[in-house]
């Protein structure tokens, strides 16, 4: 008695060719078969070759191009630079015989695709590019995944399977994450030359600014408002050092205690943007950073304003 | 080199190394590109403190070959473990963007606004133009010194996450471009 290989539920001992899906019962096509001899590696159960008979079939415009903008949507929202996103999905398209063009902006992404042998197949598309958070492990897999498909030319269900498992993959935990920048933070700190009761208060200041951004983008709320309030408690908390003059520098610590929050990823990917030709989503992305780096200013005056001092 | 500007380098380079640590990991990255990251952030972050210290490059040049190291060493990286070069090179960048300057520009534009005197207008003019320019420059040495290996090596950079070495013919496209066809 052996186990199928795909639902590990028992399966009775099958004529030799039926793990290879030439079974009597079920009958599969070539690309099935090829198919289940890639991912299985034992026989399988009549109930899991009917599921593979009806899932993995001839792929058709629409649900690669369905596919495709997902790919390319969840690409964007990891905070990829545009070249990438066109060409991984290129390269997919590509493997099944397809070429596409797209245009991309900040908020949409519009992909026209095409068959190579009959341009009377094609179909134009419009999805809106959800708001993620940056996942650069995503950006690696999914990279690997269009270079599996151009090589191993998978197909299409065996893509989608890939796909959900790696857009579903837990993230680093958040509370590492939270510690990680405090020490980061401090670690910044000691760079521009603070001291070590400067490397402390930014630990905290960082420490307490983090939790409340990660709150509060779990509430949903308006990411400037998130932004001008971490950066408000943050810079309020290190100015504890300027009041009380604990060691000798406590500017230092008020001047970095918001430098977690500024936008490094999105500045880089502007300007590569910029710098590859994609002119307007380049300056999008510019634009969105700078609003984000003027919410800063604005949290750290107010801090200023109330103790009542313009040096930093 | 005397004792003290190894250690002063070493020093640098560690607290760089923990800055990028921490700030690559709000972005997620694959375990195994982090520690990549924090490596090559030492190495960039302490060569542009020793070449503005110790050579008469300014902030937005000595950025420039710190960015030009990080994104050559990245290409290496990226060769051995298979990912996108931009995964650790990206994040090993972060602590040299220049956040303080971006954000006393905006400080100093706020300042300008309620500032009575001439005089403190002009300084304060001068300070947007300092602060707004550093950081626009320094980020441009950033990214094209971080990306000029990946023009320089074009075909290759696209191909980090390939696991296949491709083989001959068999692999070759099936479909061509059918211009014919059309």
């Amino acid at each position: 008695m052996e186990n199928c290989a795909r639902c590990r539920r028992p399966v009775a001992a099958q004529p030799e060719g039926q793990a290879r899906g030439e079974g009597a019962s079920v009958l599969l096509n070539r690309e099935q078969r090829a198919y289940v001899q890639r991912v299985y590696d034992g026989p399988l159960c009549e109930a899991c070759l009917q599921e593979i008979q009806k899932a993995v079939q001839p792929v058709t415009v629409r649900d690669l191009s369905n596919f495709l903008l997902d790919y390319a949507t969840t690409l964007m929202g990891a905070g990829v630079h545009t070249s990438r996103v066109v060409r991984n999905v290129n390269r997919i398209a590509g493997s099944f015989g397809y070429e596409t063009e797209m245009t991309i902006f900040q908020r949409h992404i519009t992909l026209h695709i095409l068959q190579n042998q009959d341009d009377s197949v094609r179909r134009t598309s419009l999805r809106a590019i959800p708001a993620a958070a940056f996942n650069f492990e995503i950006i690696s897999n999914l990279s690997t995944l269009s270079w599996q498909a151009h090589d191993n030319r998978l197909t299409l269900y065996e893509l989608r399977e890939q796909f959900n498992a790696i857009v579903t993959r837990p993230r680093i935990s958040r509370w590492w994450v939270l510690g990680l920048v405090s020490l980061a933070n401090a670690a910044f700190c000691r760079l521009f030359g603070g001291d070590f009761w400067a490397m402390g208060l930014v630990c905290v200041a960082t420490f307490v600014g983090f939790l409340i951004r990660q709150e509060m983008s779990l509430r949903r709320i308006n990411h400037l408002a998130v932004f001008i309030v971490s950066a408000f408690v943050a810079s309020m908390i290190a100015s504890l050092g300027v009041w009380a003059s604990l060691g000798d520098t406590p500017q230092t610590a008020l001047g970095t205690s918001v430098l977690f929050l500024i936008p490094g990823v999105p500045l880089i990917n502007s300007i590569i943007d910029l710098l590859e030709g994609y002119v307007l989503i380049g300056i999008s992305r510019a634009v969105n950073a700078l609003t984000l780096i003027i919410c800063i200013s604005l949290g750290l005056s107010a801090t200023l304003l109330i103790l009542g001092t313009y040096a930093l | 080199m005397t004792r003290e500007l190894i250690y002063t380098l070493l020093g640098d380079a560690f607290f760089a190394a923990v800055a990028a640590l921490g700030f690559a990991v709000i972005s997620n990255p694959p375990k195994r590109a982090i520690l990549i990251s924090a490596l090559l952030a030492a190495v960039g972050h302490a060569l542009r403190f020793y070449l503005m210290t110790h050579t008469s490059l300014n902030l937005p040049t000595a950025s420039f070959f710190a960015a030009f190291t990080i994104g050559m060493f990245s290409m290496l990286a990226a060769k051995l473990i298979h990912c996108p070069a931009e995964i650790f090179s990206f994040p090993s960048l972060l602590p040299m963007i220049p956040g303080m300057y971006a954000y006393k520009t905006i400080l100093s534009l706020l300042r300008f606004m309620e500032a009575k005197t001439p005089q403190l207008q002009q300084q304060l003019v001068v300070d947007i133009f300092q602060n707004g320019l550093t950081s626009l420059f320094v980020m441009f040495a950033l990214v094209i010194g971080v990306s000029l290996p990946l023009f320089l090596f074009h075909k290759q950079s696209f191909m980090m996450t390939r696991l296949l070495k491709p083989v001959g013919k068999v692999r070759q496209r099936k479909w061509g471009r059918h211009k014919d066809a059309r």
